[in-house]
């Protein structure tokens, strides 16, 4: 059982590693909770039945003048507990980002690329950004997007269009990408990607009003019928709690909630993040 | 008068649940060398609360299940929205009511160094929205050596 959508940046142990990192949370990712000993992370995943989280950083040097955790704090952090599953991110705007790409995989053992059009200001389908999928999908690794609205105050919600995410889905077919928080409010084009694309997938970290449950079934009941999360996108969607904006245990809970088969929730909670991890048998 | 105050860290494992810390109270109570006075315990925080009843788990789980049954956890709160002050939706007004109904303080009178209370009674620290690291407080105030 996995989340495939976790922020480490409330953890007091990278905050003494590194202390910018608290001005970065607060100002530049713009969450304001109060740090917490990393052993609260892993009794969050505890609480809501989970063994794993994949960790995200953002790679924000050109746009916001820092790293929203670097790929060298995030293997760090997997060093920590062999309960996290480090992903990676480069910037988009750096000549050097696919190299440093397949550096983060093939030295520091990071696991996959996360990329925040919003937060590095950079369109998906520019072909700037294409040497990245290139080194991603010969590196065979999953590529999560950030997609739809951002809180981020300086952050323009229109760089997280998911129909932006098309031609890459089209141009890279052998590069799995997942459109993170169902993309709301496009939640109807992500869909169409994911039905539509073999490599689309979408995660459930998806919360902008009332409560977990309460939206959840709003996006995934009223939005989309729940028959077609059910029939038509079990092997496409993973959850992803996009802890800590959510606690793990309130997201799990609302999908749980969701009136969704047992066979269907094992997919979400387990076998398709699995499988984008390359660890499906 | 001696004043002595103690900031402590209580790490809470479980969503909702009762914590017994009438031994840290009684050490804080030890280390002020206050013999004639009281203890004031407060939590810092307002989803959590700080009660005293008797120390047993089916009193606990009634405990907890009632302030529940009193302040859901699923409910329709105005509370429900973005906070910019926390950069994320707030939902855990259910926590914050359980909080209110628990109180967020206990005291009891210090004497000849040692509080004085009933022997059933325990104080618990109650956490309504964990797992966290918590704060919670602890003065003692009165005449000491």
């Amino acid at each position: 059982m996995l989340d495939f959508h976790t922020h480490p940046l409330l953890v007091r142990e990278l905050f003494e590693r590194e202390p910018d990192l608290a001005r970065i949370a607060r100002d530049v990712f713009f969450i304001r909770n109060h740090p917490q000993p990393l052993r609260t992370f892993l009794l969050e995943l505890d609480v809501a039945g989970l063994e794993r989280a994949v960790v995200l950083p953002i790679d924000a040097r050109t746009s916001r003048g820092c790293q929203i955790c670097s790929n060298e704090l995030i293997a760090e952090l997997c060093r920590m507990s062999d309960r996290f599953v480090g992903f990676a991110s480069v910037d988009p705007h750096r000549k050097s980002a696919a190299k440093d790409l397949e550096q983060a995989v093939k030295k520091l053992k990071l696991r996959g690329l996360k990329l925040s059009p919003p937060t590095q200001e950079f369109l998906p389908n520019d072909r700037k950004a294409y040497p990245i999928y290139e080194a991603a999908q010969a590196l065979k690794i999953p590529v999560l997007f950030h997609a739809g609205m951002s809180w981020e105050p300086k952050a323009k919600c229109s760089f997280g269009q998911p129909l932006l995410l098309e031609d890459v889905a089209f141009d890279f077919p052998e590069m799995n990408l997942v459109i993170a928080h169902l993309g709301w409010p496009w939640v109807l084009e992500s869909v169409m990607l994911a039905l539509k694309y073999p490599n689309v997938y979408l995660d459930t970290s998806c919360l902008y009003f009332d409560n977990p449950q309460d939206f959840l079934a709003f996006a995934l009941t009223r939005q989309v019928p729940l028959s077609a999360v059910e029939k038509s996108l079990r092997h496409k969607l993973v959850f992803g709690s996009n802890y800590p904006r959510v606690e793990i245990k309130n997201m799990a809970a609302a999908v749980r909630s969701l009136g969704l088969s047992q066979e269907c929730l094992e997919l979400i909670f387990a076998g398709n993040g699995r499988k984008l991890l390359g660890e499906a048998g | 008068m001696k004043i002595h105050l103690a900031q402590l860290e209580i790490q809470t494992t479980q969503d909702k649940q009762l914590l017994d810390i009438t031994p840290e109270v009684e050490r804080v109570v030890k280390e002020s060398k206050v013999q004639q006075g009281m203890v004031y315990v407060l939590t810092l925080h307002t989803s959590s609360g700080i009660l005293v009843t008797e120390g047993l788990d089916c009193l606990a789980k009634d405990v907890l299940k009632h302030l529940e049954a009193a302040a859901p956890d699923q409910g329709d709160y105005f509370h429900n929205r973005y906070l910019d002050i926390d950069g994320r939706v707030a939902f855990n007004a259910g926590a914050h009511l359980q909080s209110i109904l628990t109180g967020y303080n206990a005291f009891f009178p210090v004497d000849q160094g040692k509080i004085i209370k009933g022997s059933r009674q325990r104080i618990f620290f109650a956490e309504f929205d964990g797992p966290l690291c918590r704060t919670y407080c602890v003065q003692v105030m009165g005449e000491g050596k």
